[in-house]
């Protein structure tokens, strides 16, 4: 395998087929598909095959530390007893095993975001390490599952105990979307420097030198584009391909991934949720980037530990690392005491530590780490684990960065196991002996003072009278007015958002707790009623905000609902929240989560509420929310949307087998024209599925087969042009098995071709009424007459 | 306006097919589908069987209202006793809402039928139902009259020359 020839020649300049290709078709009997899958696949690079790791299966060896085991799907649901009947059943969830599942991606990505700011000393020793990084590096993958279960009070103080449980280490004012004024860590701007050659024009914002913040779909499409690409070059999966998935169950792989339920994601669909989710930007109307505590970080190296604390707290206060005025400052400060195993003295920083746990309280913690560089050939290296939340900049900087390298090796750190262990201790006490505890302390103090309050007969009258009175000036009423100050209202429309301290503020933030720790019944009903009060006072991107995660926190709440409430309910929430995105704000990013994350939810919960997830979906294609990638991915996921949407009964009334089949079609064209073969593939293989299972006859409408046909053919064509496959006649028809999509293929042409009359000048027949084949006038005579007068 | 009726047999086959345009507020009774949109049209009808069969169970009558959208494409469907399915495709104008880069090719032909732009037109407003409830039932008497033919089978093509121009009439007439 010339892997590094392949990977560094065809990356840089990827030659995407275009349509003509369709001329070259492949020779007869040479079933083009199978002679591909003898090929051998060439892996590129190692390092690269680590960035792709997420949605390629052919590294799983590569990876030592396995975060998606695939673990066995669960069975589909018997066609005798179809479960919930009308969508109103709660979401039947038995996706525990997998983290890819997209309700699973959506609780995870809502995580606390803990800020992190370390003292210069203490990145020096993990350059010195070999972490470009620094400490937040370092930390950061660990930070994304806490080890072992996590238990969380909610509201009324019950606790459940969560498995993925996880937290998200970002610098303190990365996701800010504005430029460092401070540039404390290096990497960041070395890191986006190296990415901004790859940039396209329209994300100008993070070019300007910060990479960590997500929100830019632009990125996004094509992060998943690189994906894609890879996935092309590594050419068609010997695991999720449709074509031998059958015999792939018979074989030994059936016992360890059994086969895929029709309806679940493609890998490069979660990967698109995944970066749609991963890095939301900082923005006043939702706080769920917003520091929930900061890790404040020394080294034992630092001659003046205590003053260095200091200093990095006021400067959270008040200094550089004073975060804008929008974001409440009362978030926990952790601090942490970087020893240095090798060179340092333990006796001495554990005295530091004594000394620094009378200072600041209890929220201390020492961790132990080597400031050796690791390197493979140690006993106990490990790989640092790649994190999962990663903006799609940072992602592409990434690519780039290892397209760039010459070298075959994985460019991934290394460090000791027993770093790994400390890091891991440190993280799991502080989630739960600090984060938690004082989040559950600050959501008990918020429910208490200010929505309990609000809540209660007296708040209604309040927000009433506040709405309705006839005193005061008369702009009291209209919060848009430009004078702040003079309205009743909290919200300073002059700069767009409320201050921290301001009663909505609050609920805005005890609803985000409630979320983030899972308690989606507190958080849905502060949603609710933030909805009302941010609609009377016109603060637009908090209304869709509280309207978006309203409608989210409903359909996660495990409970039933009746067809007729949530449509009621639900729909004129996403209602509200597209609408305002999309028109009074013009964040066409949020339109987009929100309508993608409640496309996912309604679709658990089966039957009717997966048309109205299959509906909402197309209005992302309809407002054209995202670009081509993205259609195509919505477009194969819509499908998906009807596909579990199952019928009842023997004549399965009510399924959506032809829209299903439909929307694959039109997603396997979005593939084509983007050059990605396989996964256009994969989609017809997935429409010629369903058009086959109507049990009527296959495709009697000429336009429909002709154009299935084309786009197969163009499929073909294109590999063809390939060079990979120049020598595919060498391995034709050595292959046992012919698959599938030949068959059906056939079956398919053995049909008499109909022609409509549409367009020909037929002469008058004098009858009129008889059936044509009689009739000897013929304009369009291509199949002879004899084939016709079969049915006579 | 731009239409397109398929009568679709028990099979999920076309047993005919017909393109027209408006004749009603001065159009010239001509389709203006795009050549690349006469293939969409059969899946946007396929895909419509679906809720053709989910629907007929829920109602008494024949004339199935307004049944189904896909973009600016709407679907009204039509069954008959023998269980075959009168689907017309109504499409404002051929691709004006969303794609603005064909908007210029089209501007001629949406200059002419201006009165049937995508954002007036309603497929539930009382008249187009009461149009397009009388169109079916004329072209279900033409077929149910051309289908009497002794020679006739289920789920044959029709090619009636006859047929196709009462159906023409019918559009004429109605639509």
């Amino acid at each position: 395998m010339n892997s590094s020839q392949s990977s560094e020649g065809t990356f840089k300049a990827p030659l995407y087929p275009e349509s003509e290709a369709s001329i070259i078709l492949p020779k007869r009997g040479a079933s083009p598909s199978s002679s591909i899958s003898s090929l051998p696949y060439r892996r590129s690079n190692q390092s690269l095959s680590t960035v792709f790791a997420s949605t390629s299966n052919l590294t799983h060896s590569a990876r030592s530390s396995g975060t998606s085991t695939p673990v066995g799907a669960p069975a589909p649901a018997s066609t005798s007893s179809p479960g919930p009947l009308n969508g109103t059943a709660a979401p039947v969830v038995n996706t525990q095993g997998r983290l890819d599942d997209p309700r699973n991606v959506l609780l995870r990505s809502f995580a606390p975001h803990v800020g992190v700011l370390a003292s210069t000393d203490t990145e020096e020793i993990l350059h010195q390490k070999g972490f470009p990084g620094g400490f937040l590096e370092i930390i950061r993958p660990f930070g994304e599952s806490v080890p072992g279960k996590v238990n969380i009070r909610n509201g009324v103080g019950a606790s459940t105990s969560w498995d993925d449980f996880g937290i998200h280490f970002t610098g303190l004012k990365d996701t800010l979307g504005s430029p460092r004024p401070t540039s404390g860590r290096s990497s960041l701007d070395r890191r986006t420097d190296s990415g901004n050659g790859r940039l396209s024009g329209s994300t100008a914002r993070s070019s300007l030198g910060l990479a960590p913040v997500g929100g830019d779909v632009a990125q996004i499409e094509e992060v998943v584009d690189r994906h894609l690409a890879f996935a092309e070059l590594a050419g068609p999966s010997p695991d999720t391909d449709y074509m031998n998935h059958k015999e792939k169950e018979k074989g030994k792989e059936a016992e360890v991934v059994g086969p895929k339920p029709p309806d679940a994601a493609s890998p490069f669909y979660s990967l698109y949720l995944k970066r749609l989710l991963s890095a939301l930007p900082m923005t006043p109307h939702e706080t769920f980037s917003h520091p929930v505590a900061c890790v404040i970080a020394i080294s034992s190296r630092n001659p003046h530990p205590i003053e260095e604390l200091r200093r990095l707290y006021n400067s959270t206060n008040n200094g550089d690392d004073r975060l804008p005025q929008w974001v409440n400052n009362e978030f926990l400060r952790y601090y942490v005491l970087v020893h240095n195993e090798d060179d340092d003295d333990i006796s001495k920083s554990t005295a530091l530590y004594e000394q620094m746990k009378r200072h600041f309280g209890l929220h201390c913690h020492l961790l132990r780490v080597h400031s050796r560089h690791c390197v493979p050939t140690d006993d106990d290296s490990k790989r640092l684990p790649v994190s999962e939340w990663i903006s799609a900049a940072e992602e592409l900087a990434e690519i780039q960065k290892r397209e760039e390298a010459d070298d075959d090796s994985d460019s991934t750190p290394l460090l000791f196991e027993s770093d790994c262990a400390g890091i891991r201790t440190f993280v799991r006490e502080l989630v739960v002996q600090s984060i938690i505890p004082s989040m559950e302390r600050m959501m008990a103090q918020w429910n208490e003072t200010v929505a309990t309050r609000r809540r209660g007969l007296g708040g209604r009258l309040m927000s009433l009278s506040k709405r309705w009175t006839p005193f005061g000036s008369s702009t009291s009423r209209n919060a848009s007015s430009p004078v702040p100050g003079s309205s009743n209202s909290n919200y300073d429309s002059l700069q767009g958002f409320y201050r921290p301290d301001a009663p909505e503020a609050v609920m805005r933030k005890l609803a985000d707790y409630a979320f983030m720790l899972r308690d989606y019944k507190l958080a849905g009903s502060t949603y609710e009623l933030l909805r009302t009060d941010f609609e009377a006072d016109k603060a637009w991107k908090y209304y869709a905000g509280a309207n978006e995660m309203a409608a989210v926190s409903k359909l996660l709440n495990m409970q039933a609902m009746t067809t007729k409430l949530r449509q009621e309910s639900i729909d004129r929430m996403l209602e509200g929240a597209t609408h305002s995105y999309i028109h009074r704000c013009n964040s066409p990013f949020y339109a987009l989560r929100s309508l993608a994350m409640n496309m996912e939810l309604l679709k658990l919960r089966g039957f009717s509420a997966a048309d109205d997830a299959a509906e909402w979906a197309g209005k992302i294609l309809h407002y054209e929310l995202v670009g081509a990638v993205g259609s195509a991915l919505f477009r194969e996921r819509i499908s998906a949307c009807y596909t579990s949407r199952q019928g009842v009964g023997g004549m399965a009334i009510g399924a959506r087998v032809r829209k299903a089949a439909f929307y694959s079609v039109l997603a396997a064209d979005g593939f084509l024209k983007l050059g990605k073969t396989v996964q256009a593939e994969k989609c017809i293989g997935e429409a010629t599925k369903l058009y086959g299972s109507t049990s009527k006859e296959v495709l009697a409408f000429d336009g429909m087969r002709s154009f299935l046909d084309e786009l197969r053919e163009s499929i073909i064509g294109s590999r063809l042009m390939y060079p990979r496959y120049e020598d595919e006649d060498t391995h034709a028809s050595d292959e046992e098995g012919e698959p599938v999509v030949e068959e059906v293929k056939e079956e398919l042409d053995k049909r008499v071709h109909r022609h409509s009359l549409i367009g020909v000048s037929v002469p008058l027949d004098p009858l009129g009424v008889g059936p044509a084949p009689m009739s000897p006038v013929r304009t369009r005579d291509d199949n002879p007459l004899h084939e016709d007068d079969k049915f006579s | 306006m731009s239409f397109y009726l398929a009568i679709i047999g028990t099979k999920d086959n076309p047993l005919f097919e017909h393109e027209f345009g408006t004749s009603k507020q001065g159009g010239d009774g001509v389709a203006r589908f795009r050549e690349e949109q006469r293939h969409m049209n059969q899946f946007i009808v396929h895909s419509s069987l679906d809720i053709v069969e989910e629907v007929q169970w829920g109602t008494g009558s024949m004339y199935l209202k307004h049944i189904d959208r896909y973009t600016n494409h709407y679907i009204s469907a039509f069954l008959t006793a023998g269980n075959i399915k009168f689907l017309l495709l109504s499409c404002p104008d051929t691709h004006s809402t969303s794609s603005s880069s064909a908007r210029g090719a089209s501007s001629a032909s949406s200059a002419r039928s201006s009165a049937y732009t995508s954002t007036a037109f309603n497929p539930t407003s009382p008249a187009i139902e009461e149009a397009t409830k009388n169109f079916f039932l004329e072209v279900y008497d033409a077929w149910v009259k051309t289908i009497m033919n002794p020679f006739y089978q289920v789920n044959m093509p029709v090619r009636s020359p006859v047929f196709k121009g009462r159906v023409a009439g019918a559009a004429k007439k109605y639509l």
